[in-house]
């Protein structure tokens, strides 16, 4: 589903972000991303939601080689790829069916068709009570759920989440992390950007370690989790 | 996917973004309109300007000298020839009544004219010319096919002093495009600039529309609709603005350079063509101020 070869990015005038990255996420797999801050894992996230353009080399997501995208297709790359960001990027005048339903807006799926798929989507993030509410009102972690519903409500092929945990409290990012390994479940691939031990150790799913933008190591759940109680 | 569900989505945010900015899009309704109105005043300017041409082109006369050896029946024949070339008045000067009239211009010195031995002054024929030929260039044309006439000895139709009146209007006109020119291009810019603060209150609308995969044409659409909204208030309000000012103060413009103007200047000041033209620059100005404003905003 999404292929890196031998991928480099790199500012002018500055050490390269990544080095020589290679990694293969399968349809349906869940990933974690890990390492200290700096590492290059948001980074890496950006180039797979062409946000940023590799340097050098290969990204292939869906089959389609995405470093040499033209800036035309780009949009309906990002239609297919859901995207959680830490910082929840919620239109904050908006009520939580707006956020949701923005994504279907793009789409131009018709009103009701739209009301129909959010009220779904709110459902299956537990917030189908809190649709009139605005953004700011709700909760770190309701907030997020809001974020995951948006990203998801066009049934997107892969999921990225970009430290979705950052700002929760322990038992919220549980709650987020359950949700998240549930849209994984229905098919969906998931990639997770994490500096978070005790969610790798938690939910044992394969880990790909950054470290100075290189991959250090790329381990199934249980070795992964293995490691970290050690 | 349904174009009418995108229609009504940009319809439903440039609302929402006239509602979020209104001041902001009160300055540029009004930066619009103040553009427009001054060029629907270039506009009756120049219609002024070109009355007053016609009106000063009516005063030209041509003078069409005849040879002196002709006789009655040859004059009688080259008065019909000039009729027939000119498709104007034609008034046969004799030449007692050229040497009376030159008598009465000089005053004074009309007195030496009696110490002439012989009339030197030849027949003559004053030909007013019609309003469409009134003209240099068509003077001109006129001139040389009088000129060539059997019969004539000389043209005459103050050649220079129309020439000159025609290159300050041409001189007037070209500085007014200028002008008009210099002043939608400002318009375009504080326009653009007073939208940016718009859009810039929006631009984590546009983030978020951009990473769910809307194209460019997608963001920009509602706000080039508000711009298309703005340009059209504008222009209202421009259009606005000239009928009250025709209404007010025409009759008595009308009144006070009647004397020089003619009966143009009582002409309506807001036209048919004017509405439309006006529209359609209100438009453009709108279209181009937000197009330009919201194209640094769609790089995410």
């Amino acid at each position: 589903m999404i292929q890196f070869f031998h991928v480099y990015k790199a500012y002018p005038g500055d050490p390269p972000v990544l080095s020589d990255i290679n990694l293969n996420v399968e349809k349906g797999e869940f990933v974690f991303l890990t390492g200290p801050s700096g590492a290059g894992k948001t980074t890496l996230l950006k180039l797979v939601f062409c946000a940023e353009k590799a340097t050098k080399g290969q990204i292939l997501v869906g089959g389609r080689n995405i470093a040499r995208i033209r800036e035309s297709a780009v949009p309906y790359l990002r239609r297919n790829i859901g995207v959680v960001f830490q910082d929840f990027k919620l239109l904050p005048h908006r009520t939580v069916e707006d956020n949701v339903s923005f994504t279907l807006d793009v789409l131009g799926v018709p009103r009701a068709e739209a009301r129909e798929k959010v009220r779904r989507m709110l459902k299956l993030v537990g917030l189908e009570h809190k649709a009139g509410s605005y953004p700011l009102r709700l909760s770190g972690g309701e907030q997020q759920r809001v974020v995951i519903a948006r990203a998801l409500v066009n049934d997107p092929t892969i999921l990225l989440a970009d430290e979705p945990t950052g700002n929760l409290d322990p038992a919220l990012t549980v709650e987020i992390m359950d949700l998240l390994t549930q849209v994984n479940v229905r098919g969906t691939t998931v990639m997770v950007a994490t500096h978070d031990a005790t969610l790798l150790s938690r939910y044992q799913k394969r880990t790909v370690r950054l470290e100075r933008g290189q991959i250090v190591s790329d381990e199934d759940g249980v070795k992964a989790a293995r490691r970290m109680v050690v | 996917m349904s174009a009418l569900s995108k229609v009504t989505y940009f319809c439903r945010s440039a609302a929402v973004g006239l509602k979020h900015s209104p001041f902001v899009h009160f300055i540029a309704v009004t930066t619009i309109a103040i553009a427009l109105f001054s060029a629907g005043m270039a506009r009756g300017a120049a219609r002024v300007l070109d009355n007053l041409l016609a009106s000063l082109g009516g005063e030209v006369e041509v003078t069409v000298y005849l040879a002196p050896e002709l006789d009655a029946d040859e004059v009688h024949g080259v008065r019909s020839l000039v009729l027939a070339l000119s498709g104007g008045e034609v008034t046969l000067v004799s030449p007692d009544a050229a040497l009376s009239r030159l008598r009465s211009e000089l005053g004074d010195l009309g007195e030496a004219l009696a110490e002439l031995p012989e009339n030197p002054l030849p027949v003559s024929l004053e030909l007013r010319v019609p309003p469409e030929r009134r003209n240099p260039d068509a003077l001109l044309a006129l001139a040389k096919t009088l000129r060539a006439a059997p019969g004539v000895a000389g043209v005459d139709y103050g050649e220079a002093a129309v020439q000159r009146l025609s290159a300050i209007a041409r001189a007037l006109r070209f500085g007014s495009l200028v002008a008009f020119a210099v002043v939608l291009g400002a318009t375009v810019v504080i326009v653009a600039a007073t939208l940016q603060l718009a859009i810039y209150s929006r631009r984590g609308e546009i983030e978020i529309q951009k990473l769910v995969g809307a194209t460019d044409r997608f963001v920009k659409a509602p706000f080039l609709l508000e711009g298309l909204l703005q340009g059209v208030l504008g222009a209202a309000v421009a259009l606005f603005g000239l009928w009250a000012f025709g209404r007010v103060l025409g009759p008595t413009l009308g009144a006070l350079f009647a004397f020089l103007l003619g009966p143009g200047v009582a002409a309506p000041w807001v036209e048919p063509r004017l509405v439309l033209e006006l529209l359609c620059a209100g438009c453009g100005l709108g279209l181009g101020g937000s197009f330009v404003a919201v194209g640094r905003f769609l790089r995410v």
